[in-house]
């Protein structure tokens, strides 16, 4: 039987009636169309559908809709503020560590968590912590080059 | 690919009386902690629970408390919580590096101390999506009469693969299982049936609502050592726990992936008790801890990789120990 809940998503309210075999992931993707959040492998070993719930990084394809009611959701299209770019965005693209883009959105929402979370991360740290974000594309090696020099530009956002 | 789950009822109550009643009037119900192994298997099609019963809302249960009569756990400690907590890092380290060792940091984040040690077993004949599994007849785990990894079995080999549960035995670890006529106390390797099908001992209106360490676990020294085919989120190829006492020269040896439950190893124990470590006898008891499990092929290890593994790794750790001495 469906459920009303009340979903709160990059600082929005929204009020959906969902199923409660829905996942947070494809509430975001078909319901409220964003499509930023992607589905990979859809069990939880990708790290492509990655949010940040209470600045925390979770899976969204193994979160169900109707269990975060309250909590505050952020997902990629909720970094850039007034039309500019989030400073791990920037470094993103000025490293080269976007090729395909669609492992992008979570490896950056994983970082930005880590990078909120410790003032200046171990590359170790951040290896370990990343892991869960498989690329297909870059190897990795720019990715890592754009989180490392954002935590050295002391980013705290 | 949308893996759309079956249908369930959905609950989130606030006290552990009102999840164990439910559990008694709802047979074939499903607790929901962090959702990383159960969402994973709903999704595979082989559980369908009519209603999943999220613990979260209930106060009290992820607590991490450390005294000199030892520590409490709740089942709800996240694993990122663990791994971070400072007096489980200083007084019981294995915990913190076993908890580190699970998944990815997104699953340490979401995932809970009390589902790791009641995670699935796990077979390359059963964690596979429905369709995959339509080629095959049910196997025992699914409703069906048929083992594909034992044939002619009329039991299940699933294996066990959490990596806390073997640091826990090895701590001398409690658990608390509550259900509606009250709570008791069992060793944590009591938690284990040791058959594949129905892996936790427990009555169906039970649930964990605390781990106890006693203080004797800390006054040794833990450690906890995993092979993955990959550095990161693999379940583990082989997890070993130890714990010894250096005073009293005891060991308690656990392995996690080469059996229907977590594995002890007692007979290496035994062999190990009293005595000083030196090159001889470590080297019995690697030998001698190749015969303390009989794995299956029921991962893509073979039993004899696995076996060989089970001697290399207590062979590291024992030099390790021996090193620190």
């Amino acid at each position: 039987m469906k459920q009303s809940i009340r979903l709160e998503i990059n600082g929005q309210v929204h009020d959906l009636l969902v199923a409660p075999n829905q996942t947070l992931l494809e509430v975001l993707r078909e319901s409220l169309e964003l499509t930023g959040t992607k589905r990979g492998c859809d069990h939880g070993a990708c790290g492509t559908c990655t949010v940040l719930i209470d600045g925390e990084p979770h899976l969204s394809c193994l979160t169900l809709a109707v269990a975060v009611a309250g909590q505050r959701i952020m997902t990629i299209e909720g970094l850039a503020q007034g039309g500019e770019l989030h400073p791990l965005q920037k470094a993103f693209i000025e490293k080269g560590a976007v090729q395909c883009g669609f492992c992008t959105p979570g490896m950056i929402l994983t970082a930005k968590s880590i990078l909120d979370e410790e003032e200046h991360p171990s590359e170790d740290s951040l290896r370990k912590k990343m892991a869960g974000n498989l690329c297909r594309c870059t190897g990795y090696k720019k990715i890592l080059e754009a989180v490392v020099s954002s935590a050295k530009a002391g980013l705290k956002a | 690919m949308n893996t759309r789950m079956p249908d369930f009822e959905y609950i989130q109550p606030e006290t552990v009386v009102q999840v164990c009643s439910m559990l008694s009037q709802q047979p074939g119900a499903a607790v929901l902690a962090g959702g990383t192994d159960l969402l994973v298997n709903l999704k595979h099609g082989f559980i369908k629970p009519p209603i999943l019963i999220d613990l979260r809302k209930i106060t009290g249960l992820n607590l991490i408390e450390l005294t000199a009569e030892g520590a409490r756990i709740g089942p709800l400690a996240t694993l990122k919580k663990l791994s971070t907590h400072p007096a489980i890092v200083a007084k019981l380290p294995a915990l913190a590096t076993a908890a580190l060792a699970v998944g990815s940091y997104h699953h340490q984040v979401m995932g809970t101390l009390g589902g790791n040690i009641c995670q699935g077993n796990r077979c390359s004949f059963l964690n596979q999506s429905a369709a995959w599994r339509q080629a095959r007849p049910a196997c025992h785990k699914t409703g069906g009469a048929v083992c594909h990894v034992v044939p002619g079995s009329d039991r299940c080999y699933a294996c066990y693969h959490g990596e806390l549960a073997p640091v826990l035995v090895t701590l001398g670890a409690l658990a608390s299982l509550t259900g509606v006529d009250g709570s008791r106390k069992i060793l944590i390797e009591d938690l284990f049936t040791g058959e594949g099908k129905t892996p936790i001992e427990k009555a169906i209106d039970e649930i964990i609502t605390g781990i106890d360490i006693p203080a004797e676990a800390m006054s040794g020294e833990s450690l906890y050592l995993k092979s993955a085919i990959r550095g990161s989120i693999d379940f583990p190829v082989l997890g070993l726990a130890l714990w010894h006492s250096p005073e009293s020269k005891r060991y308690r040896i656990c392995y996690t992936g080469v059996g229907t439950r977590p594995v002890r190893a007692g007979r290496v124990e035994r062999l190990l008790e009293g005595h000083d470590l030196h090159g001889d006898l470590v080297d019995e008891a690697c030998e001698l801890a190749t015969e303390e499990a009989q794995p299956v092929k029921n991962t893509s290890c073979p039993p004899s990789a696995k076996r060989h593994l089970m001697k290399r790794m207590l062979c590291r750790v024992l030099n390790q120990v021996m090193g620190e001495s």
